[in-house]
């Protein structure tokens, strides 16, 4: 069974915690006979006083009053008052202690199925293809997966054991009406049902006004996000007065659509008033006319109407739960909508553990739509150890090829092959494992720096680390901190410029030390001094990693075994620094450009050595 | 989904919920001033409320006598009518209080908020150095909603418990003072009670948030991280960190719900000791004829309706004071006060001149439109208390010149350029434009002829041509695509599916960084600036649309006033000044040629660009610091 059909619908989703429900409402039941004692006790007490019979008395207290009254002397009925207080007393605290128990129960049960929930997301948003995160909006995948998680949370912890408790009520308290005068009762529950449903017919009503109010705030809070995020760009271009206009608009609209609701709601509840207390009044003096007809006690009116105050409120609760329900299934939708996503297939991990590095792509063909392709029939073979460098205009699908290699996205034509071996038919798992990559805008998680370093491999020890830091030249960068290899990143912690982000991510791929090293644009912030550095390193590490380097700074590739210019998703030109250069063409412009800065350079130095003060 | 409980920002929410604030709320309270009728009618409506509340059980006990009293004799009519007033009256004064009390809430918060937002658009960027947005939303967000629905609830919630509260006492005083002292014995037990309790359960309801907000953000760093956990294959290692976290979520939870099924429980047992004690003494007396029947059922009645008042009242107290840190933490927004902020002097020019007839070559605040000059004397920078970022930095620069900056990063390079910009102020020295200290002129006439362009370009959500127009509000398309062409952006955006009107997504995550760069240029580009700032802003471009733009810079600056920050020196070579900024000073200053003499670090620099040399230099670099 697949995740989304354990959850599909509000019953599903409550498998293995239904026994906890069922003792839960069960407990709510007793703890609602128990707090009807009270009244009953108290019903019994003022017609035993009024009548001063005791006949009228409920024989629990009347018979243990008379032994008392045997064995203690005194009044019979102040004995039977003594008892019916302490009973009231009794009887509320035992209700009391099945309260807590229904409190109990509901907690764990609902907690456990928001658990449950709550890391099947988390495993699942690892699991999706990469493709699904192309057009998902970060912001409300996480809303989904906490404001709709907690909505849902809300339901299964109070709602499923109100809906519960009002059903019970209504079934015990009807009974219990006609059993004490059956005309009363039909008065008493006349309104009912149309409290009832006049809650069901305004709450379904005013759900697409909740909805038009959350979207409100939506709005308003992505404003305000991309405003403190590019706070710094508003005020390059002093725009903070369209800003503040701008934000206005939606925080005015927020407050709108929330005082309409909170509008509506106050005619809600003022009706719902009118009618809960009609109620009440038609009973009282129905009651007090059949009292003076004999034909009802005092007590009975009493125990009548405090009924009736006990049946309305969970009543007129309904309509809030049931729309409450109506939400919980909306934001197990918007979950199920997450979790019916496609996941990555599984495929067996080879038996050979690491890979040689042998790199092939044959007639690979790839869009992201595949209407539009943007790698065309690729062919390239690269041999274990070798340095390939890629370079390419922005859009020529350089960063695509590396997508495809690590099987983030399948291609749609042709084949990639590690080792011989075509990659559609291995565990991705240790495909990734066998690559070490530097993405070109480097995610580092909201850790330590040695967390981070280590990702790719836990166990690595210390001097590896520093190593691996010190070849990424981040190591004097990392000591200068101020808790050093400790230091927090990200926003609870120290900002890292560009250049020490993209240094720290290539430290984290090489203490990988995995067979494949790629590199999407990892120098670009990287100043010349610092990149001549990196190379170097590389230099000594060269054989060790099989190598793709996509840049555009002729330093950086211009050292490759082959270098690869990608035009429109085709190779327009392969082969070493020397042989493109005697070619015209894309790589021989670059080098053009850099060339007579060169030349400019030689010249200047040559031009400026008379003045030389070294 | 912006909580922060997690971020230690100085403000300690036990230490600050230990005592009941009154200055604090009392400030907070002033927003309520322009809602002071509907405050009113809040009130009243209320207060009408509770007393309806108590009537109830009056009438029952009425009709109850009456009938007891007089048998068929009775005239119900009277209490027939005050039943239907009553229902009619609370009908109104529950509709009454959700109005007034809903606009309230929604207004106070949204002024709060409005107020926030135009303070952060002032405050300087030293207060943004320290908040994360993360917690800056949170302010915004959720603090601003709990504070208007304390604001306008709590005053509801006040006013009715305590009316209930007397209301009942008097009534029951009146019917019978013995019984009533008997019964409102139990009141401030309950009331002691609710509050400790309340308290807990607020606490523990705390660590629930703060476990969530660990969820949430662990659920957005694996979305925004998870080609990298792919990629480094940590599925399962995240999970079992995850796991750790919902377990804890787990017991946070339950603890807090437990809590509360205990609470429940003992209020409802301590308020039937009241019950008891009403049916005991109440029914005794009855015996003895002391009270009608009719007062012993409203007493029972009463009794059931203090379990309500005194609730809310202990979760109102509980919630004031758990409430004081995000009331602390939302003042120190709305009333921080922006370090670099116009002067008295230049308000009042600004106010004067706007109701001059506009000049024009004159700016805002009345001062000569056009720059003509800048120059820093013996300018100093530091952030907070910290070691001096900038120290002595002399320079001029007149319109028509560019200057470049080189150096190492952390030499100071953007602060120079932000303190230029009076993004921050000099500590000491002063920053002249037209030789007059531009303390002395408007902050907003500097700014809005400013054209910057950084490394991390920012997109805004919206088109491309919305991103570029974001330099040019009124610009036409025909501007737009110029300022592309320019920039060496028209190419690629003609190339995407919908040209100009792609979407960009959020924080422009569908383009690439070289290509948020060339917008950004564009943007710049677009609002025709008079001191054009380019910080690293082709960094992540290839070396051949690099080229391209060069041209178009070159074309830019001339007229105007221009920093460059680059590393790649052929965008420096250009400039007719070149400072190199190496520990917040200025070591090196002059023409390429000046500084090619000088064969100092700039030569050094200078020479690594060069392919053949940096071959030829890379055993002596990599034994000195870059």
């Amino acid at each position: 069974m697949t995740t989304a059909t354990k959850n599909d619908n509000l019953w599903k989703i409550t498998a293995g915690q239904r026994a906890r429900y069922g003792w839960s409402i069960v407990a709510m039941a007793a703890a609602n006979l128990a707090m009807f004692g009270a009244p009953m006790i108290g019903k019994f007490a003022i017609d035993v006083v009024v009548a001063d019979d005791l006949g009228l008395g409920a024989a629990v207290f009347s018979i243990p009053a008379q032994w008392l009254v045997e064995g203690l002397g005194g009044n019979l009925l102040v004995w039977y008052l003594v008892l019916s207080a302490v009973g009231a007393v009794a009887v509320t605290a035992i209700g009391g202690i099945f309260l807590f128990l229904r409190g109990l129960g509901a907690a764990i049960a609902s907690e456990a199925i928001v658990r449950r929930l709550r890391e099947e997301l988390y495993r699942h948003l690892h699991a999706l293809q990469a493709k699904f995160y192309d057009d998902a909006d970060t912001g409300d995948l996480v809303q989904r997966c906490s404001s709709d998680v907690e909505t849902l949370r809300v339901f299964l912890s109070s709602d499923i054991v109100e809906v519960g408790r009002a059903i019970l009520l209504v079934l015990t308290v009807t009974p219990i009406l006609f059993w004490m005068d059956e005309r009363l009762a039909w008065l008493s529950i006349a309104l009912l049902p149309f409290i009832g449903i006049g809650a069901y017919a305004f709450f379904s009503k005013v759900k697409s006004l909740f909805q038009v109010t959350d979207e409100a705030e939506g709005e308003m809070t992505a404003v305000l996000q991309e405003n403190l995020t590019g706070i710094r760009v508003v005020r390059a271009f002093a725009r903070q007065e369209y800003e503040t206009t701008k934000f206005a608009v939606r925080n005015a609209k927020f407050r709108d659509h929330n005082n309409r609701l909170i509008r509506l709601m106050g005619v809600y509840w003022g009706t719902q008033d009118l009618f809960c207390n009609g109620q009440i009044g038609v009973v009282l003096f129905a009651g007090a006319l059949w009292i003076l007809d004999g034909t009802l006690t005092v007590g009975t009116l009493f125990a009548f109407m405090t009924y009736i105050g006990m049946i309305m409120w969970p009543i007129r609760q309904m309509g809030r739960v049931l729309t409450d329900s109506g939400k919980a299934v909306v934001a197990l939708g918007r979950m199920n909508d997450i979790l019916r996503q496609t996941e990555e297939s599984l495929e067996p991990t080879p038996r050979h553990g690491r890979a040689e590095g042998a790199i092939e792509f044959r007639d690979v063909t790839f869009g992201y739509d595949p209407a539009r392709p943007v790698i065309r029939d690729f062919n390239l073979s690269i041999a274990p150890g070798e340095t390939v460098a890629i370079v390419g205009a922005p859009g020529a699908g350089k960063s695509s090829l590396i997508r495809l290699l690590l099987r983030l996205y399948p291609h749609q034509k042709g084949s990639i092959l590690l080792d011989g071996r075509d990659i559609a038919g291995v565990s991705r798992q240790w495909l990734r494992s066998q690559i070490g990559v530097v993405l070109q805008d480097p995610f580092l998680y909201s850790r330590s720096v040695a967390q981070n370093l280590n990702v790719g491999r836990p166990d690595a020890p210390r001097d590896h680390m520093i190593a691996a830091a010190s070849d990424a030249a981040i190591h004097e960068s990392i000591e200068s901190l101020q808790n050093g290899y400790d230091a927090m990143v990200g926003e609870r912690g120290v900002t890292l410029s560009g250049g020490q982000r993209q240094r720290l991510a290539l430290a984290r791929a090489l203490l990988k030390d995995p067979p494949v090293l790629v590199l999407d644009d990892s120098l670009s912030a990287v100043d010349t001094g610092t990149e001549a550095r990196i190379l170097s390193a590389f230099d000594a590490r060269r054989g060790r990693h099989t190598t793709l380097i996509i840049a555009h700074r002729l330093s950086s590739v211009r050292n490759a075994d082959r270098i690869v210019v990608l035009d429109h998703g085709r190779i327009a030109q392969i082969g070493d620094h020397a042989t493109l250069i005697a070619a015209p063409g894309a790589y021989r412009r670059l080098c053009e450009i850099q060339g007579s800065l060169d030349e400019q350079i030689a010249n200047d130095v040559k031009r400026t050595r008379g003045g030389s003060h070294v | 989904m912006f909580d922060d409980a997690n971020y230690d920002d100085g403000f300690d929410e036990l230490a600050l919920a230990r005592r009941l604030r009154m200055g604090l709320w009392k400030k907070l309270f002033t927003y309520t001033k322009p809602y002071r009728k509907e405050l009113i009618i809040l009130a009243s409506c209320a207060a009408l409320t509770a007393l309806m509340d108590v009537a109830y059980p009056l009438i029952t006990r009425g009709v109850v006598d009456a009938v007891a009293a007089e048998g068929t004799q009775a005239q119900l009519w009277p209490y027939l009518l005050a039943y239907a007033a009553c229902t009619v009256t609370l009908s109104l004064s529950v509709g009454g209080f959700i109005w007034a009390g809903g606009k309230i809430r929604t207004h106070v918060s949204y002024d709060i908020r409005q107020e926030g937002f135009e303070n952060l658009q002032r405050l300087s960027f030293s207060f943004y150095d320290f908040r994360p947005v993360g917690w800056l939303m949170a302010r915004m967000t959720s603090d601003c909603e709990r504070l208007s629905n304390i604001l306008a609830w709590g005053v509801l919630d006040f006013v009715w418990g305590v009316t209930v509260m007397t209301g009942i006492a008097i009534a029951m005083l009146i019917m019978n003072a013995k019984l009533a002292l008997l019964v409102l014995m139990i009141i401030p037990v309950l009331l002691w009670v609710s509050a400790k309790f309340q308290k807990r359960i607020l606490g523990s309801a705390r660590e629930v948030r703060r476990t969530n907000s660990r969820i949430t953000a662990s659920y957005n760093e694996s979305i925004m991280g998870v080609l990298t956990s792919k990629a480094f294959v940590r599925e399962a290692a995240n999970l079992d960190e995850f796991r750790n976290l919902t377990n804890g979520m787990y017991d946070a939870s339950v603890k807090n719900l437990t809590q509360a099924a205990i609470y429940v429980p003992i209020v409802l047992t301590l308020a039937s000791l009241a019950t008891g004690l009403a049916l005991a003494v109440g029914g005794l007396d009855l015996l003895g004829g002391a009270i009608s029947v009719g007062t012993l059922v409203a007493f029972l009645a009463y009794t059931r309706h203090f379990f309500d008042p005194v609730e809310q009242l202990g979760r109102w107290f509980a919630e004031l004071q758990m409430a004081q840190a995000s009331a602390e933490r939302i003042m120190s927004l709305v009333q921080a006060v922006p370090e670099v902020r116009d002067s008295d002097d230049v308000i009042e020019a600004i106010a004067r001149n706007r109701d001059l007839p506009k000049r024009e070559n004159y700016a805002e605040d009345g001062g000569a439109a056009r720059i003509e000059s800048i120059e820093l004397k013996d300018v100093c920078f530091a952030y907070g208390n910290a070691t001096p970022v900038l120290r002595d930095i002399n320079f001029r620069v007149n319109a028509g010149e560019t200057i470049a900056l080189v150096g190492p990063t952390g030499g100071g390079k953007s602060t120079l350029v932000n303190v230029i910009c009076r993004f921050y102020e000099p500590t000491s020295g002063a920053v002249l434009i037209n030789d007059v200290d531009y303390r002395k002129r408007g902050l907003h006439w500097l700014q809005s002829n400013l054209g910057m362009v950084l490394q991390q370009a920012h997109a805004f959500s919206g088109t491309i041509a919305d991103n570029i127009r974001y330099g040019k509000l009124d610009a036409t398309q025909d501007e737009i695509v110029q300022a592309a062409t320019i920039a060496g952006a028209h190419a690629f955006i003609l190339e995407m599916e919908k040209g100009y009107d792609t979407q960009v997504g959020e924080s422009g995550s569908k383009l690439s960084a070289g290509q948020k760069q060339l917008v950004s240029f564009a943007r710049a580009i677009l609002a025709d600036p008079q001191i054009l700032v380019m910080d690293e802003a082709t960094s992540s471009v290839d070396t051949e649309t690099e080229a391209q733009i060069q041209q178009g810079l070159n074309a830019m600056l001339s007229g105007r006033i221009g920093f460059v920050i680059a590393h790649r020196l052929s965008t420096i070579r250009s400039a007719t000044r070149i400072l190199v900024v190496e520990g917040g000073r200025i070591t090196e200053s002059g023409t390429h040629t000046e500084l090619m003499t000088l064969r100092g670090h700039y030569f050094e620099l200078y020479r690594q660009q060069s392919l053949n040399q940096t071959t030829r230099a890379l055993g002596e670099l990599t034994l000195r610091p870059a």
